[in-house]
């Protein structure tokens, strides 16, 4: 048993990193070479976000890292900044995880939401203070709707496609141990 | 077994902590290098694309063939329409056709009598789209040609008819292209027939706005825009697109290349424009004999 769930344990962290890579591959197909007016939602976030509340082991820090720096480098965005913010709003998902755990999928959705939003929110005030070009107001705001309406079928696609659910109480957790 | 946990917890929880404030520090200092010394970051970002993207394209193609081929599905049903219009097209074209002929003819009859030599150092080398930008933040595209084949950044990239953007980030395999609709795009350019000078500045939006246009009255909807050279670092005389202006009355540019569909693109060799450096010296045929003139003319100017 315990040989199992480390085996599982691994293939899932893989599978999270392989997903990432499957978002990007997607985002970079050269389909789209006119300027849009409204952007797509974030899906490696909201993803990250769903796994982060489920099952945050499947999810360890330097995966996450690895990911959003990726996505930050191959879709041109200042490198670094998004996946720090990423980083610590997912890091702070996990810990509320336990929490959410009994709470029902609305204030799952509201604290996402919340995240997601001082997320984007401090990319912004950042890039600013930095000096750096600050992305579009318009662009900004219907990626943010986008991700926030996004959510509930990611979670649902997790829940139920991929199989990453809640720990219900009896549940072996990552080290074959009971919950 | 239940016991067992909290004290796990309590062991790894700080070297998590430790492990996440690391990776936190990382993340920082990769941002602040980047606003510090960003062609250097930028270089790095070329070489993971460089590295990661030719070698999925065996994924990636057949993927984007078969969405193309879907939205192709969609036009095929509107064949017998689209067929109709482009008869009537074709007959349109076919005098144009003609026209075009008998122009070429004595554009070469005219350059052979005045034995013009067009630009013979103009060459390209033509690429193809592997990736865009993957954000609708940017607007670039990824070619299949880099440092292997000689290109150098600042080059211009046209598609087959108009100028499409500027290479920016060579890595080794593939190259950058910032296209004209991308919010960091500046482009030297003059208003034909008006000659006035002016910048395309894209800004994310399907129709760059024009910049820096010294009388606005010159310049009509219609007139054609070209690159004008200025700065060196563009060829002169590529065609850019017409001017149309938008309900604002802001002026900007009808692009002529098909953004619609960015497949294969041609990058031109630009080895730079000759510059003439030495003025004074193409009038007086002795150095010495000019500036003993040069000193010599202030006085001479001043009693007349």
């Amino acid at each position: 048993m315990n040989d199992l769930s480390q085996t599982r344990l691994w293939l899932m962290r893989g599978a999270f990193l392989l997903l990432a890579l499957l978002i990007l591959l997607f985002h970079l197909l050269p389909l789209e070479t006119t300027p849009r007016r409204w952007a797509g939602p974030d899906l490696l976030l909201a993803f990250a976000a769903a796994w982060c509340l489920r099952r945050p082991e499947y999810v360890p820090a330097v995966a996450l890292a690895l990911a959003f720096l990726l996505a930050d480098l191959l879709l041109q965005r200042p490198p670094g900044l998004w996946a720090l913010l990423a980083l610590v709003g997912c890091e702070n998902l996990k810990s509320r995880g336990r929490s959410l755990r009994d709470a029902g999928f609305g204030a799952e959705w509201i604290t996402v939401s919340v995240v997601i939003i001082v997320i984007m929110l401090l990319n912004r005030i950042l890039l600013a203070m930095t000096l750096v070009e600050v992305p579009g107001l318009t662009l900004s705001l219907s990626e943010l709707a986008m991700t926030l309406l996004i959510y509930p079928l990611i979670v649902g696609v997790t829940h139920w496609l991929m199989g990453v659910r809640k720990t219900a109480p009896g549940d072996l957790d990552a080290l074959g141990q009971r919950v | 077994m239940a016991r067992d946990r909290p004290s796990s917890n309590d062991y790894t929880g700080p070297l998590r902590r430790l492990l996440l404030a690391v990776l936190i520090l990382i993340l920082g200092a990769v941002f602040l290098v980047w606003r510090i010394d960003s062609p250097r970051v930028e270089r790095f970002r070329a070489q993971i694309t460089d590295s990661l993207i030719p070698n999925l394209d065996w994924a990636m193609a057949p993927v984007t063939g078969t969405v193309n081929l879907l939205r192709d599905y969609q036009s095929y049903q509107r064949l017998a329409e689209q067929n109709q219009e482009l008869r009537s097209e074709l007959r349109q074209m076919q005098a144009w056709k003609e026209a075009a002929l008998q122009l070429e003819q004595e554009n070469a009859r005219l350059l052979d009598l005045n034995k013009v030599r067009l630009d013979p150092r103009l060459t390209f080398i033509t690429g193809v789209v592997l990736a865009d930008s993957g954000s609708p933040f940017r607007q670039s595209v990824l070619l299949n040609v880099g440092a292997r084949d000689g290109l150098v950044d600042g080059w211009a990239t046209m598609d087959g008819i108009g100028l499409v953007g500027r290479i920016s980030g060579v890595a080794r395999n593939t190259a950058r292209v910032i296209l004209l609709t991308d919010a960091s795009s500046r482009i030297p350019a003059v208003i034909q027939p008006a000659g006035q000078r002016a910048i395309v500045a894209g800004d994310n939006t399907a129709a760059p706005p024009i910049d820096f246009l010294e009388s606005p009255d010159l310049v009509r909807a219609g007139d054609r825009v070209i690159s004008s050279g200025d700065g060196g670092v563009f060829p002169a005389g590529l065609l850019i697109g017409q001017v149309s202006e938008d309900p604002g009355g802001r002026l900007r540019v009808r692009l002529a290349a098909d953004y619609e569909r960015l497949e294969f693109l041609r990058v031109l060799r630009h080895h730079g424009n000759e510059r003439v450096t030495d003025s004074a010296k193409v009038v007086a045929p002795d150095t010495e004999a000019a500036s003993e003139a040069a000193e010599a003319a202030p006085p001479a100017e001043s009693n007349p």
